[in-house]
């Protein structure tokens, strides 16, 4: 319980120093990057929790990873709360909505796949790019290969990537993307909803930062696109993404492929 | 759950503090939307224990909250006003405050990665971003809304 004070406290202080800092945006010639309050308490609490530091103990980080766990769900009953009075709205999307998932299962695969065989990479590859590798895809996985598998070991790095960095990679990609003008607000948005949730708050909420005029039908429409891909998501990774990759990478490994890095393969991983 | 119940409520006090901090919404003003959330979150996580059909907590929430502020709920312009005064970007903030805090313990993981798989989760987290955003673009022009 004393453990769980002293995370909760560093939390408040976190957040009311950075809701007071609030939104910034730079300018870096071409577009523009959004900071704001998501990020920078994300980043501090990397900081804090940085093991050489020793401020926090590895009790204390698996405790603010299960607060993690529960407290989304908080994020996602708001979401709720907005879908509900815009269903209306949603409908009269509903193809560009179907059409954004097809996009976001074919995304991971469709330059991941090819760029990781042409880097040497190999049956790892399949892992690494047949989804954006949460939990509920590396539970597919271990299912089918074993969590120890190449395969295994692909999905889980990207996972781990995906952890350390995601959320504030996807916030960056999506603000510099959204700042570009080439694509709407709201298509953005729909991207935005990748199936993994801090990935999905710090990339609509980047968007909303661009695009204050739009910040309802951004978290909006992301939380739809978001809700869609964690119904159907596991399905589609059974069913077609998995298959499919293996498949592809059955392809255009021989053809790709970097024969003289085969031999080392485990060092591509470990 | 209690110990569920008791996380989630402490997290809806401090989301509402940011909120008055980051969006200048008292704090004794936003609390029915607080603990309207709140109380859905609950609902949802316990139907999705106690039920014995595995649909995860994240739809069941979601519908809950759904159903509450479409019009054929009771009271439901009053749920969605109340709701309307917490902003999301302030129920995210502590939520990735949390993911901050409990990185330290993947940094070993991640440094034991190969700089492949680096850029691969670059490129996968980029396609799928990217695909989805271009998809629905495409559709939202051929449909002539933009």
């Amino acid at each position: 319980m004393k453990n769980s004070v002293k995370l909760h406290l560093i939390v408040l202080a976190f957040v009311v120093v950075g809701e007071w800092i609030g939104a910034k945006q730079f300018n870096i010639g071409v577009g523009t990057i959004a900071l704001f309050p998501m990020l920078y308490v994300l980043i501090w609490g990397a900081i804090v929790s940085w093991p050489k530091f020793k401020l926090m103990s590895d009790k204390q980080m698996k405790h603010a990873a299960t607060v993690l766990g529960i407290s989304f769900m908080l994020f996602v009953a708001k979401l709720g709360t907005m879908l509900g009075p815009s269903l209306p709205k949603i409908f009269e999307a509903g193809l560009s909505l179907a059409f954004q998932e097809v996009g976001h299962v074919i995304g991971t695969i469709a330059i991941g796949l090819p760029i990781a065989i042409l880097l040497g990479m190999k049956r790892e590859a399949i892992g690494a790019t047949f989804s954006i590798d949460r939990e509920p895809n590396l539970a597919i996985i271990a299912e089918k290969y074993g969590a120890d598998s190449p395969e295994g070991r692909g999905a889980l790095g990207v996972y781990v990537c995906g952890t350390v960095f995601g959320a504030i990679y996807l916030a960056l990609l999506a603000g510099f993307l959204g700042s570009l003008g080439i694509l709407h607000p709201i298509s953005l948005a729909m991207g935005a909803g990748v199936g993994s949730g801090s990935m999905m708050a710090a990339a609509s909420g980047a968007l909303a930062v661009t695009f204050p005029n739009d910040a309802e039908d951004i978290a909006l429409f992301a939380a739809a696109a978001n809700l869609i891909t964690t119904i159907l998501g596991t399905y589609i990774c059974v069913f077609f993404s998995l298959p499919v990759t293996a498949r592809l990478y059955n392809w255009l490994e021989p053809k790709l492929g970097r024969n003289k890095l085969s031999i080392d393969k485990g060092g591509d991983q470990s | 759950m209690m110990e569920k119940a008791k996380i989630l409520s402490l997290i809806g006090l401090i989301a509402i503090i940011g909120n008055w901090v980051g969006y200048k919404i008292n704090p004794i003003e936003a609390l029915p939307g607080m603990i309207m959330i709140v109380l859905a979150t609950v609902i949802g996580l316990a139907l999705a224990t106690y039920l014995p059909v595995k649909i995860p907590a994240v739809v069941w929430i979601s519908f809950i909250a759904l159903i509450a502020t479409t019009p054929i709920f009771p009271g439901n312009g009053w749920i969605v006003e109340q709701t309307g005064k917490i902003n999301f970007m302030a129920i995210a903030t502590p939520i990735l405050a949390y993911a901050g805090l409990s990185l330290g313990k993947d940094i070993e993981d991640f440094k034991k990665l190969g700089w492949r798989i680096v850029i691969i989760s670059l490129v996968v987290y980029t396609g799928t971003f990217l695909f989805a955003s271009v998809f629905a673009e495409i559709i939202f022009r051929i449909q002539g809304r933009f």
